[in-house]
């Protein structure tokens, strides 16, 4: 039919947008680059877990952010060789990453089978307490933390150059976009789907609904930790304080301000999130209408609010809709032939 | 290719020495202080069709849903091919032959038609968790394609189930629980909110299935519980209180007694 035209432009639009990013950097700024983007595609990618799982799945979890830090926190125990913190285990800096994952990963399974019996209000709420009780573990063990946290971590020598860090980034996050996408039309991702639409036909359809949000929820935990590995190496260290209830609501936001059930809108709400953040305090004037270092949460508020007023579905949900525009002059002109022979056997079911 | 996965007994429905395929023996399910089934004993023959009757509130669904599988009974026990199931979970009644729609139609809202069959097919052939697309879910989906032609929903089989109007997804239901060949079709007043025409169809596909197929229906058209079924039972407050041909019931004083008290529908 006729969608395949779309699906060509929206790939098309994809690949053009991969190359500007990767010809990026020798256009611009290395600021840019290096604190902006790098930053946006890592919590782009974060926030795209909890997307994955709210349009996927309806769970929304706050406990993305924990996850992503897992992997910070194990990496950086593994990696050391010696500090003030942690196991220092010094092991290879790459051992050190499959580590990392694994722990993430299976942190992520048994924190998504505990939680795979609930739903709604009460997913958001036990993922809260995740998130709450991952601060405090780090927090007060100090074997693997403490409060001050860990300090000088290395990144791997292959990506000792800032710029490969975007690059990291931006191959995981193009990776990670492509695939929630194609797992959406798997097996699967449908029975995600199906099971977010209504979990109880799912089970007497013969699926195992508490396991299949596990391993969607370990999926996602994957892919946050994919995400925090980037962050502690961007970083160089890490502490509690870093995956608090604070950025942990932060992450939320960015998925909400780009729209919850586009993927794309996880970058985009990173992106506005990461640009404000950075530049907000550069704008002329800015400071003479009251608008200081300290109300930076006022304004991010107030813009969430204002993206909430204008549409609901985020900024991804605004760039659908003008996306849809130019299209619909031409979808009456394909539905009025269908009217039309509706209304022709209409009349002759009347005459009949 | 994906049909016939298990050849049927060429048995005749009811032959001795054959086991029921369904067998329910003493079911009783308490709802709190509130008894829904009061010791229910009923065995289904292969390819038989029965429609179960009965007033609002008499326990029809609640029986559905512990042969389903979605609420374990109080105490008795229930068999499906002569295995016993009482205590297995919903999802592995598929595996063995069950399927069934409910009341209210239940489809995956945000999904289009065929993934909805599809979906159901998954389920049945064990690709409920498989990450990837192969010519094995080709094949499935073609599979969904065909029962969705056959289900009169042909012409919207990228519609989304929540676009759909009520009828259609009463046929939607119905296809969801064909597409894997069951051999105990049960299905929850497969009629209610169907017009006049649409009524027609459903029973035309029912009359389409296979001899082999067991049919058991919860209906409150009248017209299409005895058009369809060879054997009806009657329930009241959790009992059995008639059964037999429909015309046996239909005579059955009690029967009256019970419809003409109740002020249901008749």
């Amino acid at each position: 039919m006729r969608s395949g035209s779309p699906v060509y432009r929206r790939g098309a639009a994809l690949a053009l947008l991969v190359v500007v990013l990767i010809a990026l950097p020798s256009v611009v700024p290395a600021f840019f680059i290096n604190f902006v983007m790098t930053q946006t595609l890592m919590l782009g990618l974060a926030a795209a877990t909890i997307v994955f799982l709210a349009k996927y799945g309806g769970m929304v979890s706050l406990a993305q952010f924990l996850l992503f830090g897992v992997a910070g926190f194990m990496y950086g125990n593994a990696a050391l060789e010696a500090g003030s913190r942690g196991l220092n285990l010094g092991w290879h800096p790459w051992a050190a990453v499959a580590f990392a994952l694994a722990v993430t990963t299976a942190a992520a399974f048994l924190l998504g089978a505990l939680a795979s019996r609930t739903t709604g209000l009460y997913y958001l709420m036990l993922t809260l307490v995740y998130a709450v009780i991952g601060y405090f573990v780090f927090a007060q063990i100090t074997e693997i933390s403490g409060p001050s946290g860990i300090t000088s971590i290395k990144r791997p020598e292959l990506l000792a150059a800032p710029v490969s860090l975007y690059y990291t980034a931006l191959g995981l996050s193009v990776l990670a976009y492509l695939g929630f996408r194609a797992l959406g039309r798997t097996a699967f991702g449908l029975a995600l789907q199906g099971m977010r639409d209504d979990p109880v036909r799912m089970a007497s359809l013969g699926f195992n609904v508490p396991l299949h949000r596990t391993l969607a929820f370990t999926l996602g935990g994957f892919v946050a930790g994919l995400g925090g590995l980037v962050n502690v190496w961007w970083n160089g260290q890490i502490d509690p304080a870093s995956i608090g209830i604070g950025p942990t609501l932060i992450l939320l936001i960015i998925a909400v301000i780009g729209g919850v059930s586009y993927f794309e809108g996880a970058w985009l709400g990173a992106f506005v999130y990461v640009a404000m953040s950075t530049y907000l305090r550069d704008l002329p004037l800015i400071d003479r209408i009251g608008i200081t270092e300290a109300r930076f949460n006022t304004v991010i508020g107030a813009i969430v609010l204002l993206i909430m007023v204008l549409s609901p579905q985020g900024l991804a949900g605004i760039a659908d809709r003008l996306r849809r525009r130019p299209t619909r002059p031409r979808r009456p002109a394909a539905g009025s032939a269908d009217e039309t022979e509706a209304a022709i056997r209409r009349a002759q079911l009347i005459d009949e | 290719m994906t049909s016939k996965r298990r050849p049927l007994p060429a048995a005749e429905p009811g032959t001795a020495g054959l086991v029921p395929v369904v067998q329910v023996r003493a079911v009783k399910v308490a709802f709190g202080g509130l008894l829904a089934l009061r010791g229910i004993d009923l065995d289904v023959e292969q390819g038989e069709r029965l429609a179960i009757l009965g007033p609002n509130g008499a326990g029809k669904t609640t029986l559905f849903n512990v042969i389903a599988g979605d609420i374990t009974p109080t105490s008795g026990t229930v068999a499906v091919k002569g295995v016993d199931c009482t205590r297995l979970p919903s999802r592995r009644r598929p595996r063995l032959g069950v399927a069934r729609t409910y009341q209210k139609a239940r489809t995956f809202e945000g999904l289009s038609v065929t993934d909805n069959v599809y979906l159901a097919l998954a389920g049945h052939y064990r690709r409920q968790r498989v990450p990837w697309r192969s010519a094995v879910d080709r094949r499935l989906r073609d599979e969904a394609g065909r029962v969705v032609a056959s289900v009169w929903l042909g012409d919207h089989r990228d519609t989304p189930a929540g676009a759909l109007a009520h009828g259609q997804k009463r046929q939607l239901e119905l296809g969801m629980a064909i597409a894997t060949d069951p051999d105990v079709l049960m299905l929850d007043e497969p009629a209610s909110g169907l017009s006049r025409g649409e009524r027609e169809h459903l029973v035309e596909l029912l009359d389409a299935l296979a001899e082999s197929v067991t049919v058991l229906l919860i209906e409150h058209d009248m017209d299409v519980a005895f058009r369809v079924a060879r054997r009806v039972v009657v329930m009241a407050d959790g009992e059995i209180v008639a059964a037999g041909a429909p015309e046996q019931v239909r005579a059955d004083p009690k029967v009256h007694e019970i419809y003409l008290g109740s002020e249901g529908r008749s």
